[in-house]
């Protein structure tokens, strides 16, 4: 992918407490200090993620499993539209 | 069978909720045993099992882990047994992976970690049923060209695919598949370098140790590596597996959007636990009247039997009064565990957790605090052993150091013997039982927040939990654990309580005064002795020296507080009233009733914050590895029990009540 491009995506990419409801995400890079736990769960490069709801702990689905996550896990998880 | 009878070892393994307990149960029935780690508290269970070719394999059932990189010490005892680092644990020869086939790609992860340390593998495509019924179709065949190991599908709630899951186990096993992926050429050359040097330092797995250790030598390279699994679940999940289309909702759906609404929600779970609390005083009756008639029977019989004297004095009001007086309870004990039981295999549970994190949070906890309070409720022991899922050590120990205020079943017996002597009606003592709840887990969330940061400075609590999708109880897992509860509350009853109502009967009848008047004779015993020289001490709470004498032998089991006034009371049975009718009817020395309301509020408010349970000061220290918070625990509940119980009937009592 050209730079330019690649630059692109990254910027356009929404932490997943931003993310809006009801939308499917893919996650484009999990970065922070609990990124290996999030990564354990599902919460992978690559992986199609749907949020649910909204608020301090928010749900959303990877690969089917309904997750809850505190807003601090969710502002680890840079996702972009599906 | 004898051990050396056993050709291999098994391990099981799986997501938490991969259902790994319900098949561990499935494939050994009743043979199973019960011990711990080496040098940890997590309980080792193991059993075992014979296939259709005739082999014998020992099952072990290990704790659940979402990967082998640990984040608790849970899945530590996990990831150690597996990479053959467990002290006085072999690794296995084979391994078993439970997948979950409603939430596949997730739960492949921790087989293609399994996969890559080497070892022989087979896959459990558990929960079948249900992935069918939300029209998931999954390719067994597909998946295990993909990974190179054996997939069976499997219902383990219903027995379906068991005797094809041991078909698959087949002894000799097949050879591991080895590292599936392949990462840059980079990677591969770290790794290729880093075996060699596994290989020269003769470690047992040099493979699986040089892939260990190249993950280690930085967050990139785990990063990487976990990036290249992931994108090949993603590939062979592809051909493996078909979802169906989203636009159905799904009952889980259709329930989460009232059981997790901010308000609908909170009046689900308070309406649950009222009828769970109301049900045990309604339902439980019945049964406590046959237990109590069955102990009534056998008191007549062995009277009838036994000449007067102090050997029938011994068995009537010492063991089947001191015995009864506990095993009189068992089917409140029941009912409880059987709903706590069923809201945690229906799912709810979860939700209980999602909905308690807002308050928990306030007080410095997380919602993972939550479910080990809950089981505190059944017993403290397996609440405090449960607190190991809690990733942060502040929060872990704060958690354990306020769990004995959910008040545990060993105080039922008390709650339930004194709240008919304050409230009349079925509703209203069911009120009362949940306000004694909610009471003790307040002050103990109010203890949170006060001690939380005390503990030191810690990063906020971090909230990440699954929720699993309802589905109907699985009753062989209910019964199972009603059972193994009601089990250990006999065996109390026929050990532990036996042997201090013995005491306790003892104490009363010694040393005999001359005199014929069972008052004189209890005033004279040991036992009256100890209550007089503690009177002093529990007057001010408005006790009499029997109820001092009972709180004291009380602090080496809760449940003996009615055993030593059923002991006590004995004295002056005169036509079998139940003990509750004694206590009514018992006065003070000026002829004033002796059970009056605020003094019963004193003693179940003493009962909810006094730490009295020896078994719980042990587990506390073994987990806090220190004498220090365990007997600091100690104190500081009792001395608070006793502030408590003061304040109420002196309070009370200025207020006008008697």
């Amino acid at each position: 992918m050209p730079i330019l491009a690649s630059d692109l995506e990254r910027d356009s990419a929404l932490t997943l407490s931003q993310a809006a409801i009801g939308c499917e995400f893919q996650i484009r890079e999990v970065e922070g200090p609990a990124c290996r736990q999030l990564r354990d769960i599902g919460f992978c490069e690559q992986m199609r993620v749907k949020k649910l709801t909204n608020g301090r702990n928010m749900l959303c689905t990877v690969c089917g499993t309904k997750l809850a996550l505190s807003k601090d896990l969710a502002n680890q998880i840079r996702v972009v539209p599906a | 069978m004898s051990e050396s009878s056993i050709q291999a070892r098994i391990a099981l393994v799986g997501n938490p909720n991969a259902g790994k307990t319900t098949l561990f149960n499935s494939l050994t029935g009743q043979n199973q045993k019960v011990g711990n780690y080496t040098g940890a508290t997590v309980s080792r269970k193991s059993g075992t099992f014979l296939t259709p070719h005739g082999h014998q394999f020992e099952l072990i059932d290990l704790p659940g882990a979402y990967s082998l990189q640990p984040n608790s010490p849970d899945e530590k005892i996990t990831r150690d047994v597996l990479v053959g680092e467990q002290e006085g644990e072999a690794p296995p020869d084979l391994v078993l992976c439970v997948l979950d086939a409603c939430h596949l790609e997730r739960q492949l992860y921790l087989l293609l970690q399994i996969i890559d340390l080497g070892h022989p593998v087979v896959a459990a495509l558990n929960k079948m049923d249900s992935a069918e019924g939300q029209g998931l179709r999954i390719d067994p065949t597909a998946l295990s060209e993909d990974f190179g190991v054996p997939f069976v599908p499997i219902c383990s709630a219903t027995g379906r695919g068991i005797t094809q899951l041991k078909h698959a186990l087949r002894h000799p096993f097949p050879r591991p598949p080895g590292r599936l992926w392949k990462g840059p050429a980079e990677l591969e050359e770290a790794i290729g370098k880093s075996t060699r040097a596994s290989e020269e330092a003769g470690a047992c797995h040099p493979v699986a140790d040089g892939l260990m250790n190249v993950a280690k030598t930085g967050s990139e390279t785990e990063k990487l590596i976990q990036k290249i699994r992931f994108e090949y679940i993603h590939r062979a999940i592809e051909a493996g597996l078909q979802r169906p289309d989203e636009a159905a909702l799904e009952l889980t759906d259709r329930i989460d959007a009232h059981a997790l609404h901010p308000f609908r929600g909170w009046a689900i779970f308070a309406s649950l636990m009222l009828a769970v609390f109301w049900s045990i005083f309604r339902f439980a009756e019945i049964p406590m009247g046959w237990v109590e008639g069955a102990f009534e029977w056998l008191s007549g019989t062995v009277s009838g039997a036994i000449g007067e004297g102090d050997f029938q004095s011994l068995i009537v009001d010492g063991v089947i009064a001191g015995v009864g007086g506990v095993l009189v309870f068992l089917p409140q004990i029941v009912l409880l565990f059987f709903f706590i039981s069923l809201l945690e295999s229906s799912g709810y549970m979860a939700r209980a957790a999602y909905l308690m994190d807002g308050i928990m949070n306030k007080v410095g906890l997380s919602g993972k605090s939550f479910l080990p309070l809950l089981s505190g409720y059944a017993c403290a022991i397996p609440g405090i052993m449960a607190t190991r899922t809690i990733p942060n050590a502040k929060e872990r120990l704060a958690t354990i150091l306020i769990l004995p205020w959910t008040s545990c079943t060993a105080r039922l017996p008390v709650y339930v013997l004194i709240i008919p002597l304050i409230f009349a009606g079925a509703f209203n003592q069911g009120l009362a039982l949940f306000g004694i709840y909610a009471l003790g887990t307040l002050t103990a969330l109010i203890a949170a927040k006060i001690l939380k940061p005390r503990l030191g400075q810690t990063e906020a609590p971090q909230f990440l939990l699954e929720l699993p999708p309802y589905q109907k109880p699985q009753w062989g897992h209910v019964f199972r654990q009603v059972w193994e509860r009601a089990f250990a509350f006999i065996k109390k009853a026929g050990t532990v309580i036996l042997g201090l109502s013995i005491i306790l009967w003892f104490l009363n009848t010694y040393p005999k005064s001359e005199s014929e008047d069972p008052t004189v004779q209890q005033e004279q015993s040991f036992n009256g002795r100890i209550g007089q020289a503690m009177e002093p001490v529990v007057a001010p709470l408005g006790w009499d020296d029997r109820m001092g004498t009972a709180m004291m032998a009380s602090f080496a089991a809760r449940e003996v507080f009615r055993s030593s006034l059923a002991i006590s009371y004995a004295t002056d049975e005169e036509d079998g009233e139940a003990l509750r009718d004694q206590l009514v009817a018992s006065t003070r020395d000026n002829g004033a009733p002796l059970y009056t309301p605020l003094v019963g509020l004193s003693i179940i408010v003493f009962f909810i914050y006094a730490l009295q349970c020896l078994p719980t000061t042990v587990v506390v220290r073994r987990e806090t590895g220190s004498w220090k918070w365990a007997l600091g625990q100690l104190t500081g509940m009792t001395l608070f029990a006793y502030l408590a119980a003061l304040l109420v009937y002196q309070g009370g009592k200025l207020l006008g009540y008697s």
